[in-house]
């Protein structure tokens, strides 16, 4: 009997082993994760979308621009109803130059978050060296100025044309003492993770794929925010967010699902909130402008761009995949602001029309000789069959997908799909080795950022260097167009020049815009007062091209404390807690009376 | 048990870990030959920017080189650092390593002692009611694919009821400490952990139950009942205890297997554990990352097939030679 | 187990009444696959193709199982679905099994430092954790189906290797393959006539074991995301379920079919081979 004698206690230490195991595992997360403040004020924002990287030299993702619309404020501030310019960091400013340069004077005694002197230095260090080392979101605003310092709180800057934008100056200031430092060629790759800012909050802590934390700055220039933290918490399924929402877990959310917004509207103690400022998803095709890649030539033939964009029902994508929940494509929206917006007649349109699309191919010359329901290349060198990339972080992009293949399936043309998350569909697009990808943009308030995208100097032509430009397309007469807009001072004139761009990027169609998307956001009305949309009325309340929200929110008094799962699912731990306590005991007993048992024998 | 069956072990379970370690070293570096390549696209990096990157990452030099520098690294308990986070990815496995044991130790004790109960019963009287009854419910969890169980019980119990919250280790931002974080954590705990529970369940009881057969069948089973012996006693007496030791060793595998077992669950629940971070590793790909939690999922089987194997020695001496 | 003749075995397997209703779901699940493009137009699965129809609408007379997000029947998804996981679940075990008992029987029969080799190789597998293996060869080789094919097959056939092996040692040890050795025969020929023939039940039980694994994994994998997007598998419509919202919309109808077909086919494969495996494998019987 010794030997069973044996297996029993073995059994015995297996099952405590790994009982005990497990609760010292609950026990030691707990205490690694204990955080020692409490009481403090924090919201919380459910998302979709993880940050690519906090370092604002680097990063491009709409996530990554929420934490440094927060963490770093700029010169001029855009008001939340309208986004007219106001002050920021400066207080005021003077003209001078007949409109080339701008005098800033900054406010007094500006800190930065870490209680050093915010000065005309630190303002001079961001023009300057974002102009000379080009940083990817400071290099559009800043390529043709110049900063000098006059004193501690006046900076001048001179453009070297004229810019409409001025006396504007939205780039994000960095603190010199902390980005001084990292040398040009470390500067891309610094994790930025200092949390040194001088907006309402800054970045204390960020796991990847999970969270992120911003804490209050006490040293803002408009005071301290009434919010302690706000906590993003990135979620893996727009379900899980909604209902997270619900429950409470979670105060506002951002990228709601649209099968799911209306229901939310409908329910109380949420406001669901339609954003629009401009946003638009796109399929783009590969012009093999850059010169990288391997696209597929029939892309570079404009009467297949012509008949892809003829293929695509766009009012059916509108209603299938956005439930209409925004308005149908035609053209690139540089703007919130649809005056920027051309008008084009809808005979001039490249409208539904697949009849039409397979008539094109056919006159084209791309035929299908082999019988296969492929079209080949006029010289039946290849078949028509497109590498489509789709994005892997976008709850919309599989059904976009489905249609797309669908529709272009009816005009003969076939398709391969991959799938990709944004940091590697980056990387496939700026290499050329792609066919068509759908992916979309948020305007700024000025046009010139998003028109400036598709010029020639945008392209990638060199893998080391990524450029904005992925329509991968571009003209010298759009760029021509691109400079006049850039330096002409009378609105009328520009918007009429902006205008003709894009007619001529709409005619080019390597970009089809497929609809204006809306954000599709919610926030719980039984915490904080105070959600401003930017622009009033029509704008999102987070995410927004300044986001003002955060600092604008007040804790209600007596508002639930968050969800901390009330009594029913304290009872319920108790239950949980104490079964599993019992069987662990209970079998252990079980195994020692044997043991004891088989003993004796 | 003889010493040279202990040595042959543990020296075959050391050429075990070799071979893990070379696999993955070299599946990683054939999958992607310049990491820092990839990795740094479209930042503008200097060539001494590079080669400083490679460095610190262990990526200049030849492939044999590398590999050296790689083991150097390994004994000295250093796994690289991690391209996507820029932390040692012993931090990184680390953080998430608890959570995982957590979770699915948790749960494999749970379906454990649930499944030895149920396939005792169902072995000692066979055909019962109970039996066919218990026996058809574990071919059932058997074949549920694990992550659809789990959707059906987010949607139940956290969308439809509201009982359970939707993921996560704790509430998000939650400044708790002690015993109500603690509470918060069993109770965001509590879902993914029944889903796995019941997932592993019917593999426990059906191997009890085979095992309680085989021992129903032995001679001195029929001769302690022929003493009169009561049935219960018998049961729990002489047969339990014989019948108990396959599990022990089925569990014993298992455990290796468990750290690697949870992803598709733990990603529904956006649980931060070892298998979210395998995901979050696979989107960068975050090669050292890759590695490290590989070597870590194969020595954990490793090391659990070791105990078996010494633990099958000492207790049958045919096989050990004592 | 040689021992069992072919009217035994018949008769044993009709008496198990699981066994059987496995089979019989097996028979209709596999009917349902090869006459998926019967049964149902495949333009029901095209996104384009449903414009007209209704979205997220219940069960009814004109969709048997109701319609998904983009108006799709999920009728026509549930069964050509069918034909990812079963083709799957039979091209992997065939790959495994191949793999599995070349290597066992070459470990067994050659003996000496071959076998040596070769188990320890087959320890080495063995460790491999599975499910992150598969999902980074799948996240490598891209989103195909022979790729999941292959990642299970590389992953799965130390334990068919293990067995054959041990199997092939006892049928060694007879005394007729001694006999036909000394009558001169080559190894080739024994393993042809003698070791084959006796291993080959057990090749097979232990195959039918295998596809409810490879099945399951293959849908994880799809449902983890590194499926072939343009192909309909159950796994790939519990994601689109997941991800669409199904479940917070009370959509039932869109992710039940799937899993049950799931657990159906699963459960029905490892019925068959558990009877399988009793009949043949003596030391199991009468359970």
């Amino acid at each position: 009997m010794a030997q069973r004698g044996l297996a029993t206690v073995v059994a015995g230490l297996v099952v405590a082993g790994i009982g005990g195991l497990s609760l010292a595992a609950v026990a030691g997360a707990g205490l690694a994760s204990a955080s020692a403040s409490d009481e403090q004020v924090t919201l919380t924002v459910g998302l979709i979308q993880d940050l690519d990287t906090p370092n604002v030299t680097a990063g491009f993702l709409v996530s990554s621009y929420e934490v440094w619309n927060l963490q770093y404020a700029a010169l001029t501030d855009k008001a939340a109803a309208d986004f007219a310019t106001v002050p920021g960091l400066a207080e005021s400013w003077e003209v001078g130059d007949g409109g080339l340069s701008y005098t800033y004077t900054l406010r007094e005694d500006l800190k930065w978050s870490d209680g050093e002197p915010l000065t005309a230095d630190d303002v001079a260090f961001t023009i300057n060296t974002s102009r000379d080392q080009e940083w990817i979101n400071h290099f559009s605003s800043t390529a043709n100025l110049d900063a000098t310092v006059i004193d501690d709180r006046t900076v001048k800057i001179t453009s070297a044309v004229p810019d409409p934008k001025l006396p504007l100056m939205d780039v994000y200031i960095l603190p010199e003492h902390i980005w001084g430092p990292v040398a040009e060629g470390d500067i891309t790759t610094y994790d930025a993770l200092d949390g040194v800012g001088s907006g309402p909050f800054t970045l204390e802590e960020w796991k990847s794929g999970q969270s992120w934390t911003m804490v209050a700055n006490p040293n803002y220039y408009k005071g301290v925010p009434a919010i302690d933290q706000v906590v993003f918490r990135v979620f893996t399924n727009g379900d899980a967010m909604v209902a997270a929402l619900q429950k409470g877990e979670i105060d506002a959310a951002h990228s709601v699902p649209s099968s799911s917004f209306e229901s939310l509207g409908d329910t109380e103690g949420i406001e669901a909130v339609f954003g629009q400022q401009g946003g638009f998803t796109e399929l783009a095709m590969n012009g093999m402008a850059g010169g990288l890649g391997d696209g597929h030539p029939a892309l570079q033939d404009i009467e297949v761009r012509h008949a892809i964009h003829r293929a695509i029902d766009k009012q059916a994508l509108f209603d299938r995949v956005i439930l209409g929940l925004g308005t149908p494509g035609v053209t690139l929206s540089v703007s919130p602001d649809p005056v920027w917006q051309p008008e084009i007649p809808v005979d001039e349109q490249y409208t539904y029309d697949p009849a039409a699309a397979n008539a094109a191919l056919d006159a084209a010359g791309y035929l299908d000789t082999d019988g296969n329901g492929i079209r080949e290349m006029p010289d039946g060198s290849q078949d028509l069959t497109f590498r489509y990339a789709e994005r892997s972080e976008s709850d919309i992009a599989a059904p976009i997908r489905e249609l797309i293949t669908g529709f272009l399936e009816e005009v003969g043309i076939a398709t391969t799909v991959d799938v990709f998350d944004d940091t590697q569909l980056t990387e496939v697009i700026a290499s050329g080795e792609y066919d068509l990808f759908v992916w979309g943009w948020t305007p700024f308030t000025d046009p010139d950022s998003m028109l400036s995208y598709f010029t020639c100097a945008q392209l990638t032509t060199d893998i080391e260097a990524i450029g904005y430009n992925d329509a991968n397309w571009c003209s010298p007469e759009y760029d021509e167009l691109y400079a006049q807009q850039n330096s002409e001072l009378d609105r009328a004139t520009r918007v009429d020049l902006v205008h003709q761009m894009l007619r001529l990027f709409y005619d080019e169609s390597t970009y089809v815009v497929l609809f204006e998307d809306a954000d599709l956001q919610a926030y719980r009305t039984d915490r904080f007062t105070g959600w401003t949309r930017q622009p009033a009325e029509i704008g999102p309340v987070i995410f927004s091209n300044s986001s003002p929200t955060y600092f604008l929110l007040q804790p209600i008094e007596g508002g639930a404390g968050g969800d901390d799962g009330g009594m029913g699912a304290g009872v319920l731990i108790a239950l949980i807690g104490g079964g599993v306590v019992i069987l662990g005991v209970g079998a252990s007993l079980l195994l020692r009376s044997k043991k004891n048992q088989d003993e004796r024998d | 048990m003889r010493l040279r069956f202990v040595i042959g072990k543990v020296l075959g379970a050391l050429s075990t870990l070799v071979f893990v370690v070379v696999v993955n070293f070299f599946l990683f570096r054939v999958v992607n030959d310049d990491p820092v390549e990839s990795m740094f696209r479209g930042r503008n990096l200097s060539a001494e920017q590079k080669d400083r990157l490679r460095q610190q990452f262990n990526l200049d030099g030849s492939k044999l080189q590398q590999f050296w520098a790689y083991i150097r690294e390994l004994l000295q308990g250093n796994l690289g650092i991690s391209l996507q986070s820029r932390r040692p990815v012993t931090t990184e496995i680390g953080e998430a390593l608890w959570p995982t044991i957590a979770l699915v130790g948790t749960a494999t004790t749970l379906s454990m002692v649930i499944g030895v109960a149920i396939g005792i019963r169902a072995g000692w009287r066979r055909r019962s009611a109970f039996d066919v009854g218990s026996t058809t419910f574990s071919m059932f969890t058997y074949s549920v694919p694990d992550f659809w169980l789990a959707m059906l019980a987010l949607g139940l119990f956290s969308v439809q009821l509201g009982i359970f919250p939707t993921g996560g280790l704790q509430d998000a931002g939650t400044t708790a400490t002690g015993l109500p974080l603690l509470l918060d954590q069993l109770h965001h705990m509590a879902l993914p952990c029944l889903v796995l529970a019941i997932a592993y369940v019917g593999e426990y009881a059906i191997v009890m139950r085979s095992s309680m057969l085989d021992t129903v069948r032995e001679d001195y089973l029929q001769l302690a009942r022929a003493k009169g012996l009561r049935d219960v006693e018998v049961r729990r007496r002489h047969a339990v205890p014989n019948a108990v030791l396959p599990v022990v060793s089925l569990s014993a595998l298992n455990f290796g297997f468990v750290l690697s077992g949870s992803i598709a669950v733990e990603s529904i629940f956006s649980w931060p554990g070892l298998g979210q971070a395998t995901l979050e590793a696979i989107r960068g790909p975050d090669f050292p990352m890759l590695q490290g939690l590989f070597l870590l999922f194969s020595a954990a089987v490793i090391l659990a097939n070791l105990a078996v194997d010494l633990l099958y020695g000492y207790l049958d001496p045919r096989v050990g030679g004592r | 187990m040689t021992a069992v003749s072919r009217a035994d075995f018949l008769r044993r397997f009709r008496r198990d009444r699981l066994a059987m209703f496995g089979l019989a779901v097996l028979i209709l699940f596999a009917l349902m696959a090869i006459l998926a493009p019967v049964l149902v137009d495949d333009d029901a699965l095209s996104a384009v193709a449903s414009l007209d129809n209704p979205t997220w609408a219940s069960p009814s007379g004109d969709f048997l199982l109701g319609t998904d997000h983009l108006g799709r029947s999920v009728a026509a998804q549930f069964v050509y679905g069918s034909r990812v996981s079963l083709f799957v679940g039979l091209m992997a075990t065939i790959f495994t099994i191949a793999i599995g008992s070349i290597v066992g029987v070459v470990a067994g029969f050659a003996g000496k430092w071959v076998d040596a080799a070769l188990m320890r190789l087959t320890d080495w597998f063995l460790v491999i954790p599975f499910l992150p293996l598969a999902i980074v060869l799948a996240a490598v080789l891209g989103r195909g189906i022979w790729n999941i094919i292959f990642v299970i097959s590389i992953t799965s056939w130390p334990s068919t290797a293990r067995l054959v092996r041990a199997q092939v040692l006892t049928v060694k040890e007879r005394l007729y393959v001694d006999r036909a050795r000394a009558l001169g025969a080559s190894q080739l020929h024994v393993v042809r006539r003698h070791v084959l023939p006796n291993v080959a039940p057990l090749i097979l039980a232990s195959a039918t074991l295998a596809v409810p694994i490879s099945i399951l994994t293959e849908t994880t994998l799809a449902f983890l995301g590194l499926g072939d997007p343009t192909q309909a598998s159950w796994g790939k419509t519990l994601e689109e379920a997941f991800q669409a919202g199904a479940i917070s919309r009370g959509a039932w109808w869109y992710y039940l079919p799937a899993g049950l077909g799931i657990v159906a086919v699963v459960l029905a494969f490892t019925l068959f081979g558990r009877a399988l495996e009793e009949i043949l494998d003596p030391r199991l019987r009468e359970r």
